[in-house]
């Protein structure tokens, strides 16, 4: 498998790898799998809940070179987005950038559906806790 | 080959899957490799790997099929196809017996093993295994809504944290050079993922039952045999997160 230099170069100083506290109600949490290839694929977010900004982004991948790559680049590319811009992101993006064969499609898929899951988690934090009764307006 | 165009592929009008022998035209089963009465190769066709073993038709494809008998067949096709059978036979009949052999053998490589088969005849079956995931992304980007994750959850964490374990013994091991601790855990931690496998595949075999049984009954409706096929895709998912952890604890134990 021939994989392209930015591919390369993400798979040998992968960006971003590590993790963020799970727990915080700033951080969002993204685990998802790609049953083609059973690789598994971890990306957390920090969103300041001010600007809804992604200030940080963690990513763990046990997968191929082409699914580390993907991840690592789209840590790279949400960090300093808010979280709408970040959920525009597409797979298709991914491909283009890193230049993946049609094969290593899903590996992108696994990197979309992977901050797709993390912001999802994300809102959950933020409406769980806005439904608690004691927050007063923050201006 | 501009001589060949002529060749009577299937000769006769086939009816209702049986079809006339080329060669002398007795009557044949709709997937004879030989004419039972004169015994010449017949042409081959494009039949799925179950037809080419007599191992039903669709939609009466079965799953849990006799291995050995399987075997004893393969080797007695393998004889009867063999290129020196036909040294002396016509281009066309040589021909034939090359296709029928290289079918053979894929058939064979498929059936034989537990989840090559189980995935071709889900792909029979028109499930596109490595499209469903797309194809769930693509829902989750339209709608707004979360992906549904082709996995339960549960096992995704479970396969996470147990790679991250793998991923801590394996540096450990690079670094500790064959501490017997460490290889102790990692050959526990292999028995483990061992265990979860074969755990999955006799999960497998009791749908395979449960399979053989639904396509076989005469009462049973389109949406019993869905329920069925799902089971399966849903278990062969289930197990490629598994298998690639017996794999990287092997190659961690062998590096
Ligand atoms: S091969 Fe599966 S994520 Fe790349
Ligand atoms: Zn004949």
């Amino acid at each position: 498998m021939a994989y392209s230099n930015k591919v390369i170069d993400h798979y040998n100083n992968p960006r971003n790898v590590g993790t963020l506290d799970k727990a915080s109600s700033e951080v969002g949490t993204g685990l998802v799998g790609a049953p083609e290839c059973g690789d598994v694929m971890r990306l957390q977010i920090k969103v300041n809940p001010e600007t809804q900004i992604i200030e940080d982004a963690k990513f763990k991948t046990f997968g191929c070179g082409s699914a580390i790559a993907s991840s690592s680049l789209a840590t790279e590319w949400i960090k300093g987005k808010n979280v709408e811009d970040a959920l525009a992101i597409k797979n298709t993006d991914i491909v283009k950038e890193l230049a993946l064969p049609p094969v290593k499609i899903h590996c992108s898929v696994l990197a979309e559906d992977a901050i797709r899951a993390a912001i999802g988690d994300w809102k959950k934090k933020q409406s769980a806790s806005q439904a608690a009764p004691v927050t007063a307006e923050a201006k | 080959m501009a001589t060949e165009t002529n060749i009577p592929t299937g000769n006769a009008v086939a009816t209702e899957g049986a079809s006339l022998c080329w060669s002398c035209n007795a009557a044949l089963a709709g997937n004879a490799h030989f004419c039972p009465n004169c015994g010449k190769v017949q042409p081959s066709t494009p039949i799925d790997y179950f037809e080419f073993f007599s191992l039903g038709a669709a939609p009466a494809r079965k799953l849990d099929i006799d291995l050995p008998a399987l075997e004893r067949e393969f080797y007695r096709l393998s004889r009867k196809l063999h290129p020196d059978v036909f040294a002396r036979a016509s281009t066309r009949e040589q021909q034939w017996s090359l296709e029928k052999s290289s079918q053979l053998n894929d058939a064979y490589r498929t059936l034989k093993d537990p989840i090559a088969r189980t995935q071709y005849l889900l792909e029979l079956e028109g499930v596109k295994l490595e499209e469903q995931s797309s194809a769930a992304t693509l829902v989750a980007r339209t709608s707004g809504e979360e992906k549904k994750q082709v996995v339960p959850p549960e096992l995704l964490e479970e396969v996470f944290e147990l790679n991250m374990q793998l991923q801590e013994m394996r540096m450990n091991k690079e670094m500790g050079e064959d501490d017997p601790a460490i290889v102790s855990d990692l050959q526990n931690a292999k028995s483990r993922f061992e265990t979860m496998l074969d755990d999955l595949t006799s999960e497998l075999k009791s749908y395979w039952n449960e399979w053989d049984a639904t396509i076989s009954a005469p009462g049973s409706s389109e949406s019993d045999r869905i329920r069925v096929r799902d089971k399966l895709v849903d278990l062969l998912n289930r197990r490629s997160y598994i298998r690639n952890l017996v794999r990287d604890v092997n190659q961690a134990l062998a590096g």
